[in-house]
């Protein structure tokens, strides 16, 4: 029997929504916003084991970046349970580490803030960069680089050290065909050392490419959770 | 690896699984903060460099700037409008005030932002977000170290040599970066969740300095018993006037030291636990 690394039990996530009020008047009356609630996750059950890459797919607004981020720990959950063996790291698509800094110190910061000393930094800093594939790039602020660029450089930093769980939100749809094969090769690499993936995805070639395992949401439940090609093929059909 | 599709009926293997987003153990967490010591000490160190690297004065602006706040501050309150504060030296008075007031300042300013500005990174990677107030305190505790060396010589360069009671310096210090880490921490998680604590921050520390007694001796206005105790409520009341009694003796009372104490082990305790309380949520969305 396989180890679990995460665990969704019922799990449930909503979100209340405050609609617009005159700025000024209505801070001046005291009016409250109106609170809308919106469940987006709506009661999911599922685990993933160890050593495991499970696509979850579904339409826009389906509730799988909300699942996601319940699964890191960021949003706390309105009802049921989400269990971890470790705390995920998480891949979104606007992430970016800090603005203001070279792509090169960026890389850094982030190995140091992963608990490497200075030495350790300096010495991994390189091999990073080369799988960022940004050369020159590097010596430029981060808020001038492309979306693909931003996400070349996420995806390396964030695997570097090899996070137990990988939740990944569609950070590697932006990216161009080179990078797409790196990144598929080093998702292999941290699966076959026993690597646990989720991964977001509106494009089904990536799903199977990487995923033994796909997850369908629809309106915050699970619409089927089965082997890749069965479940995409559904899908495909609906 | 075929399909590890496993059934949670069926399968109990929850061993070692954690709810997520439940904090670490504070043994696990202390652990984790000290293995990212150089993460606090780099990133303010660049940072630092990066500030001043477009200057024609580098790094001599850590002393430049507050030397030029003492200079207005002198300026206005000690020739332009020479009023009796109950004070002798007002140059020594000043330089000391100002300076002690404004290094708090900065690291509870520069925390409170820490959190906020850091959000990409909380995002993506794991690391005890205390990680951020302190690696901003470390920034600014550094910056504050010429500045020490400033309103040292300036005291020296008022006669007042070298005293057994410098010997103090450290153990005072160490009590203001635990009172300022504090109040950071308390800082950065408010100001995670209202951003509008932003905006009133520095009206807080405006108001703050002109009742901490930087400009002016609060016991030559001062004489009720009841007066006094509302300044020792007051902190930055309190580290002014220790600090002013370490370096050049003026009189301080012993309970200032007890409040002082009292302040910067209470302020850290809470602000600590608070921030931890709540950091698993920051980089959510709210």
């Amino acid at each position: 029997m396989s180890k679990v690394a995460i665990r969704c039990t019922g799990a449930r996530v909503s979100y209340t929504v405050r609609s617009h009020r005159p700025l000024i008047r209505g801070a001046l009356r005291g009016q409250r916003p109106e609170a809308r609630v919106i469940e987006a996750v709506r009661g999911v059950t599922f685990d993933v084991a160890v050593g495991e890459s499970v696509g979850v797919i579904g339409p826009n607004g389906s509730g799988k970046t909300s699942l996601l981020q319940a699964t890191t720990g960021l949003l706390p959950l309105a009802g049921g349970q989400v269990l971890v063996r470790s705390t995920p790291a998480f891949l979104g698509v606007q992430a970016i580490l800090r603005p203001h800094l070279t792509g090169w110190r960026n890389i850094q910061l982030g190995l140091l803030a992963q608990g490497l000393n200075t030495a350790e930094a300096r010495d991994r800093t390189g091999e990073v960069a080369e799988f960022t594939g940004l050369d020159d790039f590097l010596d430029l602020r981060m808020e001038t680089y492309s979306s693909g660029m931003r996400a070349r450089l996420h995806f390396a930093v964030a695997t570097a050290l090899a996070p137990e769980i990988l939740l990944i939100d569609e950070a590697l749809a932006v990216g161009d065909r080179e990078f797409r094969d790196k990144s598929t090769a080093r998702l292999d690499e941290h699966r076959a050392a026993a690597g646990t993936v989720l991964l977001v995805s509106h494009n089904m070639a990536e799903i199977r490419r990487s995923c033994s395992r796909v997850i369908w949401l629809q309106e915050g439940l699970v619409v089927a959770d089965g082997p890749t090609g069965d479940v995409l093929n559904a899908y495909e059909a609906s | 690896m075929e399909h590890t599709h496993t059934n949670p009926a069926s399968d109990n293997t929850t061993d070692g699984l954690v709810p997520a987003g439940r904090p670490l153990p504070l043994g696990i967490y202390l652990q984790e903060l000290w293995l990212r010591r150089d993460f606090m000490i780099r990133v303010p160190l660049e940072e630092l460099r990066a500030q001043n690297a477009h200057t024609l004065l580098g790094g001599i602006w850590l002393i430049l700037n507050p030397l030029l706040q003492v200079g207005v501050y002198f300026l206005v309150f000690g020739v332009i409008m020479p009023i009796d504060r109950g004070v002798d030296d007002y140059l020594m008075f000043l330089t000391i005030g100002v300076f002690v007031f404004f290094y708090s300042q900065r690291v509870i300013s520069e925390a409170a932002r820490s959190v906020v500005v850091n959000l990409g990174l909380i995002r993506t990677l794991r690391f005890p977000r205390a990680t951020l107030p302190l690696s901003a305190t470390v920034g600014q505790t550094m910056a504050f170290i010429p500045a020490l060396t400033v309103m040292t010589a300036v005291v020296a360069a008022h006669g007042t040599w070298p005293h057994p009671r410098w010997l103090l310096i450290p153990v005072l210090l160490a009590l203001q970066i635990a009172f300022s880490l504090g109040a950071g921490f308390l800082a950065a998680r408010y100001n995670y969740t209202y951003r509008d604590l932003e905006n009133l921050l520095p009206f807080v520390f405006r108001l703050a300095f002109y009742v901490s007694g930087v400009l002016y001796s609060v016991d030559h206005y001062i004489d009720s018993t009841l007066g006094r105790a509302v300044f020792l409520a007051n902190p930055f009341y309190c580290f002014v006037t220790v600090w002013r009694w370490v370096l050049a003796g003026t009189p301080a009372a012993g309970e200032i030291w007890v409040a002082t104490g009292v302040w910067s082990t209470v302020t850290l305790v809470v602000g600590f636990t608070l921030f931890r309380a709540r950091e698993t949520t920051f980089g959510g969305t709210r």
